[in-house]
Formats: structure tokens, sequence, C-alpha cells
């Protein structure tokens, strides 16, 4: 029934599943729930650790001509992000950045993390803005858990950046009990919610004369750049989102975006659904197998692209015996040979640990191989924190790796 | 220890509190009264001890809709998790008879189906005896009842002759109370639809599923409703004869629901859990089998389609579109809303009636905004729901399938 069948929806699977439908095919995305874009910033971060990102990944290609970045080559990063940011931007939530630059983005710690592209609810709160001297006011709810302004405010003035804090109050709304960042996104999107927001941050501004104000990232699901811009006009300051912890509503919005998209292409999308197993003809995946209800679920599809994630998302598990496995198709994976092998002996090792390197490894054409090198399947092809031989998170590769790999199975 | 189990102690390990499934809840998303499925799911479960009074009471404003399921990304079972610990609540504390009543939706169906119908509908159209129901049952005066038949589907069927003679491939129909009781034209068109593609239908004896009664708590008298059925459609089970369902959370608790929940795992139960399909699940492997016919006259419309929450719970993606996608002209438009709110017996109940409707608010405008005079859903209390909210017709969407194959049920 399927042209192809994508297996994941984080960022790389969805990436994969839109350059597909873009060319036309019948494209499924079977995945067993929401990805990583759940939890991760919402920022496009492609490589950690040197000044102009590109340059760095072209650099870091040469040397591993096995990490993602030298598989998929220059022409699908950048034509992978220029699709994305094409995506966002028709849906009025522009991704701004350089693929030669930093922005260095204060955390909900009040650190400063390097990112390559973010959403434009966020650009006001780049360091370079934020060391000119003026005053810049940190502010949340207590209501929101794990998000202190007190603390990122005092972490930044240590860093040179001159920020105070203040707590908000909430406005009325009928609701006392839980305030999770998606509740709150979802109150800023009420006018009365947001008018209250408005005054408030408004007399703040007033008070401290400040130019800008960081507030929890939950301004708006659905419109958080009017939301930014209407509390901005509101409040005569420039305001800016800061990431919280989980759930990631810039995360959410991204995937949104991205399945609007992907619906709007014609495609499918079956959350819920656990591939367990393939069903091949030698060398050719004619079918997975879903867990359902009483019985598995099978499906075919001429093509496949696995994006299940690797050992963070899902897609290999540690089994009790100290083996890793690839949960959906049982692919050999490339992984240190017994438990004693996964971890660095210093919990803060600066090469990491080898356990997340760990992944299935693939041809030039993102195809997966064995041990001993040969083609496991001719038509699969795999994406994103799925492949081996790189450490998403360590490198701060995760959504960059994740796109130009998955582009690249979209397009070819 | 059971799967379930085994998830239910698991899953304080599997969980990475990563709360997504509580940003994707739609009954915490609009209440106080229920935390969410991360802290009465597998949070609260680090409380609850079977020795040991139930510590919180939040967990019975769970729907059971299955959205957190669906989302979380290292597959806790929650809702499951949620389930069994009201049926607890339940088993400490007994039932309200409110509960007890609206559980029985075979008895009550009974009670109000037949020539009696009008006056028994005249009644709960009734202002004044509404009001005495929600009083006296909890009930709320606003939910949607849905209207009993003047005939039961099995009536029907008794009376009729089958269009098809002769040696045919066998199919069993599991009708479930509402077909029989509410709406015996679903079930008519599901016997048009199977009888035109050449199957012989059978309905044997059956007896309401028993997922009133699981969503309420009461587990010991699920489990009798749940045997009666095995015993009466094991043999087409072990014949190979494929059992199908239009009701799509009846085939969901012959499937699942009962076993797991229930914790019943022999050899006949799992034989006809195996053996059950959604009816349109049951079209789509013809489909893909090539034994489909696609005689279609055309259906130059757009319909918007829900997709219930209990059909979500089967896990096989979207069957109806899969196959109404076939009929020429058919613009079906998927709603994308989590839920309608009702789950089966949840949203008529007084103290939840508002949530529910809350619940269900981007559902009602996704189909009012459609402009359509018609939406499609597989599932009988969320047509109803939908209906009650919006004034716009539903129907299963096996009865536009009769349509697009120009029978007349
Ligand atoms: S979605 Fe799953 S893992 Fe995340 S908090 Fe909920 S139960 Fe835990
Ligand atoms: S089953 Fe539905 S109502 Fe219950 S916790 Fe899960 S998402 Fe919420
Ligand atoms: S789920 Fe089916 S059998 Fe059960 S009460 Fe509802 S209609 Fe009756």
């Amino acid at each position: 029934m399927y042209d192809t069948i994508v297996i994941g929806a984080g960022l790389s699977g969805m990436m994969a599943a839109i350059g597909r439908a873009e060319r036309g095919e019948k494209v499924l995305v079977l995945a067993k729930g929401y990805g990583a874009t759940h939890w991760s910033t919402g920022c496009i971060d492609l490589l950690a650790g040197c000044d102009d990102p590109f340059h760095g990944i072209t650099q870091l290609a040469a040397q591993r001509p096995h990490h993602p970045y030298a598989l998929a080559g220059p022409t699908m990063i950048e034509g992978g992000i220029a699709r994305l940011r094409a995506i966002c931007e028709a849906a009025g939530y522009p991704l701004v950045g350089n693929l030669n630059r930093h922005m260095l983005l204060p955390t909900a710690l009040g650190a400063l993390r390097p990112t390559t592209f973010a959403p434009v609810t966020m650009i006001a709160g780049d360091a370079r803005q934020l060391r000119d001297g003026r005053p810049t006011l940190i502010a949340g709810f207590a209501e929101l858990r794990d998000f202190f302004p007190p603390l990122i405010a005092a972490n930044l003035r240590a860093q040179g950046i001159a920020a105070t804090a203040a707590q908000l109050a909430m406005p009325p709304v009928g609701r006392q009990r839980d305030f999770s960042p998606a509740t709150l996104a979802r109150l800023c999107e009420q006018p009365a919610f947001r008018a209250s927001l408005g005054e408030q941050l408004a007399a703040l501004a007033r008070q401290g004369d400040y130019a800008r104000i960081g507030l929890p990232a939950i301004l708006g699901l659905k419109h958080a750049t009017e939301v930014v811009r209407d509390l901005q006009n509101r409040a005569g300051a420039l305001v800016f989102e800061i990431p919280t912890l989980p759930v990631s509503v810039p995360g959410m919005r991204l995937y949104q975006i991205l399945e609007d998209e992907f619906l709007r292409l014609g495609g499918r999308i079956q959350l819920g659904g656990f591939v367990q197993r393939g069903e091949s003809i030698s060398d050719t995946l004619v079918a997975v197998f879903s867990e359902a209800a009483a019985r598995e679920q099978r499906h075919a599809a001429r093509r496949w692209v696995l994006a299940t994630g690797g050992i963070l998302g899902g897609g290999a598990r540690a089994t009790p015996e100290g083996y890793v496995r690839e949960t959906a198709l049982d692919l050999p994976l490339q992984a240190p040979a017994g438990r004693a092998g996964w971890f660095a002996p210093r919990f803060l090792n600066e090469e990491g640990h080898p356990i997340f390197q760990s992944g299935v490894r693939v041809d030039e054409r993102l195809r997966p191989l064995d041990a001993a090198g040969r083609l496991v399947y001719d038509n699969v092809m795999v994406v994103g924190g799925a492949l081996a031989g790189f450490d998403p998170i360590r490198e701060g590769c995760l959504e960059g790796a994740a796109i130009a790999t998955g582009w690249m199975a979209g397009m070819s | 220890m059971d799967h379930i189990e085994l998830s239910l102690t698991q899953s304080l390990d599997h969980c990475i509190k990563c709360n997504i499934c509580t940003s994707a809840c739609p009954v915490a998303a609009v209440t106080d009264a229920f935390p969410g499925p991360k802290y009465v799911g597998p949070q609260a479960q680090r409380f609850r001890h079977a020795a040991q009074p139930v510590p919180d009471e939040s967990v019975d404003y769970c729907s059971g809709c299955r959205v957190c399921n669906q989302v979380c990304p290292t597959g806790v079972r929650i809702a499951e998790l949620n389930a069994r610990a009201r049926a607890q609540i339940v088993a400490e504390r007994g039932m309200p008879l409110r509960n007890r009543i609206i559980a029985r939706s075979g008895l009550v169906g009974r009670l109000s189906s037949g020539p009696h119908a009008p006056l028994v509908n005249f009644t709960l159209n009734f202002a004044p005896a509404r009001w005495l129901i929600e009083r006296v049952m909890g009930i709320h005066r606003h939910a949607p009842l849905p209207k009993a038949s003047t005939y039961t589907f099995r009536s029907w069927f008794k009376r009729r002759k089958p269009t098809v003679n002769g040696k045919r491939p066998q199919v069993v129909y599991f009708h479930g109370c509402s077909t029989n009781y509410y709406e015996p034209r679903v079930g008519q068109a599901a016997i048009a639809v199977l009888e035109h593609l050449g199957f012989e239908v059978i309905v044997p004896p059956q007896r309401c599923c028993g997922l009133p009664l699981l969503s309420n708590g009461d587990f010991p008298a699920a489990q009798k409703q749940h045997e009666y059925n095995v015993t009466h459609l094991l043999p087409y089970a072990r014949a190979g004869i494929p059992i199908v369902g239009t009701s799509t959370s009846c085939t969901l608790t012959l499937k699942e629901e009962a076993p797991e929940l229930l914790g019943l795992h022999g050899d006949d139960i799992r034989a006809v859990a195996a053996g059950t399909y959604d009816i349109f699940e049951f079209l789509r492997d013809l489909y893909m089998q090539g034994r489909l016919r696609t005689d279609f006259r055309p259906i130059e419309r757009a319909i918007p389609y829900h997709p219930p929450c209990q059909l979500r719970a089967h896990r096989i993606g979207r069957p109806v579109l899969d196959v109404l996608g076939l009929v020429p002209g058919l613009r079906l438009q998927e709603s994308r809303a989590e839920c309608c709110g009702i789950a089966g017996t949840y949203g008529i109940k007084r103290e939840k009636y508002q949530i529910a409707m809350d619940v269900g608010q981007p559902l009602f405008q996704f189909v009012r905004a459609s402009g359509q005079d018609l939406a499609l859903c597989d599932s009988e209390t969320c047509r109803w729901q939908i209906s009650h909210a919006t004034g716009v017709a539903t129907r299963h969407p096996i009865e536009i399938l009769a349509e697009a194959y120009g029978l007349q049920p």
C-alpha cells in the first residue's frame, strides 16, 4: 500500500518522510510514540566545540568518514536545513541563524549554550545582545517547576550579563493545580491570560528599565510568534524564551509544524505502533510487524527508513545479558562487545562513553551493514540517532545529523 | 505475573518522567480534578499496594482514552495502570448505583428498546425527568443518551431472508449492545456489505462485551460477560471463521481490554481475541489480499471523520481511511482532535459531563468548521456525543460503504 514507510517520528524521520512525500510517494510514518523533539530544546544544534559550525562539520567529515555528516555530505546538510527553515517560515515560526556562526542562548540553569538555529522567539536572548550592558530581566512563574529566575539571573551575572530576576503572579485562570509547560503554553494563547501577563511585564520593565525579558519557553503552542510579538508590544521590551525541562514546548511546536507539512503532502502517521520485526526475501525487506491489540499488524512497502533513534531515543535497548539490540528490525549493531566496555572509567570523561556511539553501521547510501561489512537490506536506509559512530549529545549535533541524514533518505 | 503487572512494576524504571503524556492528556488539559497520567500512573503506582488502602482517588477522572499510551516514548501502559487502580478502588469501596446501571448497557438496552421505545425516548427527552435522573442517579441532565430503537437488530436479523445462497465463506458478526438496541441500521449495513462481498453471516448468541463494566471498575461482572461471549464465539474462532464487529469498542474489548485488564490468558480467550476484527480492519485485509470488491458508485462529497480513541487503541492505523479512500469522489477529512470526551460512560456522569464537553471542544469545532451536515465515527458513544454537541448528524463508516456499493440495507 505504501511506497515508503518511515519508522520513527523524530526530526530525522519526519524530514525523510516529507522528502519522500514531496516526490509524490505514498508515505507512512510508523512510530512507537513521539520522538526526541518533545524533550529537546526546539533549536537546531549543528556542532559544539567550534566557532564556525559549517567549517567544523567539513573538518569533522574529513577526519571521520563514517560520521553521519560525512555520509550525508554538505549538499544534504545545507539542503535539509534550508527545507526545514522554509517549512517553519511558512508556518509563521522562523528558525533564525547562520550556518557559519553560533548563537549562545541561556539555558534554564543560566549557562550559555551554543546552537546554530533557534526559533525567532528565542533569539533576543543571544549572549552577544545580552552583553550590551543594558539590563535584562529573567522572570517566571513559581507554579512552573524547575525554572528558577533567581538562579538563572545569578549565573548570567557571573558571566558578565546584567540580569535580575522577578517572579510573576499567575493570572486568574480558574486552575490551581498542575502547570506543566504545555498547560501554560495553551493559556498563553488565551487573550485574557496574555493581557495580564503583558501588564505585569510592562510594570516590571518600567521599574527596572529593562531592555529585554527572558521567560520560560511556554509562550504559546500554535501561535508562539504572535504571542511573543504581542508581549513585546505590551511590555515595551524585547522578549525571549528560555527552554524548560521536558516537556519541551518549542519541541512540540517543531513537531507539530513538521506533522502539518507531512499531512498536507498527503502522508499518514500512525503513533503507538511499535515495530517489532521485519519480513524479508533475501536482502529485500518486504514488510514489518507492529505491536497491536490481539495480534501484530503487518505493513508492506517498497522502501524503508529506520529513524528510531539510538540508546537515548529507544531505537537500541540493552538486554539484561549485556548486549545492545536494535528494537525494530534486529539489525546488527556496532556496539562495545560487553557491558564492561560501555562506560569510560570517569563519569565526565572527555571522550564520552563508548555505549553512546553504538548504532547501525551503514554504507555510503545509508543502507545497513553487518559486522563483516556485508549489506543487510538493499531497500532500507538508516538515519539520525540510530546510526553508529557518533555521540550526538556530546558532539552537539543531534538535530544537525538528524536533518542531514533524514533529508538524504528523503531525497535519494 | 502478566505483562500489564510486569509493566506496572517496571514502569517505575521505564518511565523517564518526560511529561509527554501529561502534556497530551485531554482530561488534564481541562480540569484540576485530574493531575495527569504521569502522576496517577507510573508515579502513584509507587504508593499503591494490594494490602493497603488506595492513596489517591483522582485516578477515577481518567477517561481511559489512552492518548497517553499512544504518545509515551518508552511504552508505559499508563491507561491500563489507571484502569486497574480504579478497579482496586471499586473493590474496596463498592460501586455507586449510577455506575452499576450505566455499566449494564445490555440490560438498559433490553429494557428500553422494542415497541415501547417511543415512551422511553419521550421520558428521556422530558426535562423534569432528566432533572430527577440527575438528582437520583448522577447522570447529567444534558448527557447524550441514545434513542432506543423500536425493533432490535437481532429480531430484524431473524426475520430476514439472507441475500446469498449456497456454500459461501462464513463470517461471524458481533453487533454489541448499541447496534442491537439503539442503532440496528449499523448492523443492517454491515450485513448488507458482508453479503455483497460473498460471505454468509452468522450472528451467534452474545452479551454485552463488558467494556462499561470494565471502565467503571466492576471487574467480576465484566468477567462473567466475557466468559459467556468466549463460550459462544470459540467454536467459530477455532474453525478459523473471523469474528467482525462494527462497534470498535466491542471488538477492542474482545481482543484485548477484557483479557488484559482481567488477567485472563487461557487458550480459549486468546483464540477468540486473535479471531476478532474491527470491520474495517477486516475489509482492509480483504483489500490487501485482492478480495475486496471495488464496484463503487462515486460519492462526490467531503465528510469529516473522527477516529475514536477506542479505534486508535487497536493500534491498527486508520482502516476506515484506507478502505473508504477507495471510493471515487469521497474525501474524508480526518479529525486530529485527541478525543470527543465521552469515553463510553464517562461523559454522561454528572461530575464529568462538563469535563467531557471541554475535552471535546477541538473536535466539535473541527466538525462545525467543516460545514458538512454529516460526520463519521466508528464508535457509537462518540457519535452521540458529536451529534449532541454540534447538532451534526453522525453515522458509522460502514453505512457510507454500503451506500457506495449501492446497497439498501
Ligand atoms: S510519557 Fe511515558 S515516560 Fe514520559 S512521563 Fe509519561 S509515562 Fe513516563
Ligand atoms: S487514558 Fe486518557 S484520560 Fe486517562 S490518563 Fe491517559 S490520556 Fe489521560
Ligand atoms: S462496547 Fe459494545 S457491547 Fe460493550 S456496551 Fe458498548 S456497545 Fe455494548
